[in-house]
């Protein structure tokens, strides 16, 4: 029996990656929203802790909003972290990623870089998003037909974060084949040769040789900048000083990992996504063809609709209820942000796609400490894109079902095959 | 009624001046607070800004 006809929340186990390689997740969620809105997933056979599944708005945006006592600093997904010691003892991996580090660090360490990222910056630099965009049309528009997410939406954000920080443009599909591993790891497209495809130990070796190749580059990066020092993103950070202390070569690193795969592996599939839902809803897509002046609240409802970052997950620092359930002090809770961006008590039909839609208050960027830092380059890149997409190939469709990714932590789409009239 | 903006914590995401532009301007990626006194008024509109703020940057003073 799949779970999507599981009729009782007690059934229910998200930690399943296949329920989001078949699409089931949204079922699943109604059902937890409706009956079980805090539910206990026991811990399963893949070493996997047991944790809790969030599924209402509410409650994620009280957890989030409290993150003393809903740390990050044991991890940010439903899985632990592996072997503390291991960790402990080596220079790289104890380095602090900012993504999952606790105030008061948490500001520090993103105070060194928030600067680039705020509306004014980004405001920026839309000219010139505009004209990477253009290229990336203009490579495809002859073709009549392309694969969505390698040939248009991923080159884009790909573009953004490596010019941001300063990765010489021979390494940029490097960078995307190991993002992918790094967090696709789960899934056999990207598991490398000679593991056993589709094991979990596959998983792992994959993930361990995309971090290798990640650091073994930004190693350079930084070797570089350290004799010739530069304005980019890494120079920032090789030049950090906090209170008189420097950045270690760990953190340094970690931050590095952390900026290109949260550039990479989200805006994407929310440029993905958003395509799909206009193929899916072709009124809606004349009628943001008809009306350009749309495109900030369509930008709203694509994030809303796709939620990109599927869940998030913090540890609680003492027993607390949360919906007269009892959470204990060390247990994991998991944020469904996909669940909460159709939660009935915020969004009115939750799950009809309205690039209208307003009030559109989600969370696909979170909220609180540690609120998306790229979310104005994302709403930026997301609005560029289909502005110019819909402009130039307004009859462009889908000409094929998603491959969608093998992850219940990224909501991801690998290929969409789409067609268009070609451009002359 | 007082508000503050944390000025470590304000980001400039200009969500706070779309809830309540009476009350609050972002200039230069941070957002200033207009008014002294907030009137009862706009307590609504402060409140759904300080919800809203994705940094939680913004808060009631108490006296």
């Amino acid at each position: 029996m799949t779970q999507a006809s599981a009729r009782s929340a007690d059934e229910i186990n998200l930690a399943d990656q296949e329920i989001f390689l078949r699409g089931e997740a949204h079922d699943l969620f109604r059902i937890l929203r409706r009956e079980r809105p805090v539910h206990w997933s026991a811990p399963a056979a893949s070493a996997l802790s047991g944790f809790w599944s969030i599924t209402k708005l509410d409650d994620v945006v009280q957890i989030s909003r409290n993150p003393e006592l809903f740390i990050s600093g044991h991890g940010i997904t439903m899985q632990s972290p592996q072997g503390s010691t291991q960790i402990q003892n080596n220079p790289i991996l104890s380095g602090r990623m900012m993504i999952s580090t606790d105030p008061p660090d948490h500001v520090r360490l993103r105070r060194l870089v928030n600067k680039g990222f705020t509306p004014r910056a980004v405001r920026s630099l839309e000219p010139h998003i505009r004209e990477i965009t253009t290229g990336i049309i203009d490579d495809v528009a002859a073709r009549g037909s392309c694969d969505f997410v390698t040939d248009v939406a991923a080159q884009l954000p790909l573009a953004v974060i490596c010019e941001l920080m300063g990765i010489d443009r021979q390494y940029w599909q490097l960078m995307f084949e190991l993002t992918n591993r790094v967090l696709g790891s789960s899934d056999a497209e990207y598991q490398t040769e000679g593991d056993t495809v589709g094991t979990i130990e596959a998983a792992r070796a994959t993930a361990m040789q995309g971090w290798g190749r990640m650091f073994e580059h930004f190693m350079n990066m930084i070797e570089e900048r350290k004799a010739q020092p530069r304005q980019d993103l890494v120079g920032i950070l090789v030049n950090a000083d906090i209170d008189g202390e420097q950045l270690s070569l760990g953190d340094i690193l970690q931050f590095c990992a952390l900026l290109v795969i949260a550039g990479n592996e989200t805006t994407r599939n929310a440029i993905s996504g958003g395509m799909l839902a206009l193929a899916q809803h072709p009124e809606e897509k004349q009628r943001l063809i008809d009306h350009p002046e749309l495109i900030d609240t369509a930008v709203e409802e694509i994030l809303r609709w796709t939620s990109p970052v599927a869940h998030m997950a913090r540890v609680a620092t003492r027993d607390i209820e949360i919906r007269g359930q009892r959470i204990r002090e060390g247990e994991r809770v998991v944020m469904w942000y996909g669940s909460v961006n159709r939660d009935e008590d915020y969004f009115e039909d939750p799950y009809r796609f309205d690039i209208t839609r307003s009030p559109n208050d989600h969370l696909a960027f979170g909220i609180g400490e540690h609120f998306c830092l790229g979310a104005g380059f994302a709403r930026l890149e997301i609005k560029v894109m289909f502005q110019e997409l819909l402009r130039r190939l307004p009859d462009i469709t889908t000409a094929g079902p998603p491959e969608l990714l093998r992850s219940n932590f990224i909501a991801g789409i690998k290929h969409l095959p789409v067609e268009y009239t070609p451009e002359r | 009624m007082r508000v503050r903006v944390d000025p470590d914590r304000c980001e400039g995401n200009l969500r706070c001046q779309n809830a309540a532009p009476e009350v609050f301007e972002v200039r230069d990626d941070l957002s200033h607070v207009l008014l002294d006194d907030v009137p009862e008024a706009l307590r609504h509109k402060v409140e759904r800004a300080i919800r809203l703020c994705p940094r939680q940057a913004i808060d009631w003073l108490r006296a």
